[in-house]
């Protein structure tokens, strides 16, 4: 997830939230990289998510998308979760 | 190389930056770190070096010792330092957060050195990164 495709996710994200989604689980058990423009994009939809009073919900980080998050101290920042299914059922 | 600074040209910038880091005999979970960082600095240097033109980035490497490898990332654009940026607050709650910030703290925590010059109109950011830390 990187400065190309990260737009990509938040204009996904932004058509949802426009159909009146106010949660989403993100399933990041696949993601393999992350840069700070991918953490933009998650912030970005979070804020959105939050201020219609839902969540963004993120789940199974592994890795160096694990160690960014924690860098940036955005591990105890989101909800996080280590499975989709305690995501999906979470706060 | 020489390259376009925009988003575009990450991905033959990374590739370039990889053969250096097979060359440093860099282990794989290093170079994902390298390419996070790299992606950091060319980003930086597309988004406030030429805020309103169209620029260029060169990009040389070059292997120092086994087990190492040195990256500098230079333009000709407005003279900024990344290394000089205030730290991003990190206990700031979710609503307080500012999107962006965060690119120059992964650099500065992952890379083994970062250091600027201004040189003869050229930012220069040098890259060490090692395979142990």
């Amino acid at each position: 997830m990187d400065a190309e495709s990260a737009p990509q996710f938040e204009q996904k994200s932004n058509a949802c939230i426009e159909e009146g989604v106010t949660s989403l689980v993100v399933d990041l058990g696949a993601l393999t990289y992350i840069s700070s423009m991918g953490l933009r994009s998650f912030i970005s939809v979070a804020k959105t998510l939050q201020d219609k009073g839902g969540a963004l919900r993120i789940c199974r980080l592994t890795g160096l998308v694990k160690q960014v998050f924690e860098i940036t101290g955005l591990i105890s920042t989101f909800p996080i979760y280590e499975s989709v299914e305690s995501a999906l059922i979470g706060g | 190389m020489t390259m376009a600074a925009k988003a575009a040209s990450l991905k033959a910038i990374l590739e370039f930056v990889r053969k250096g880091a097979m060359e440093a005999s860099l282990p794989e979970s290093r170079i994902g770190e390298l390419e996070l960082v790299i992606e950091e600095i060319v980003m930086n240097a597309c988004n406030h070096a030429y805020p309103d033109d169209a620029g260029v980035v060169t990009i040389t490497y070059s292997v120092p010792t086994p087990g190492e490898l040195s990256v500098e990332v230079a333009d000709q654009g407005v003279e900024f330092n990344p290394l000089t940026a205030e730290p991003p607050d990190l206990t700031l709650d979710l609503g307080r957060r500012p999107i962006g910030g965060l690119g120059i703290l992964l650099m500065k925590t992952l890379a083994t050195s970062l250091t600027y010059r201004r040189e003869c109109g050229w930012n220069r950011l040098t890259l060490g990164i090692s395979a142990g830390s």
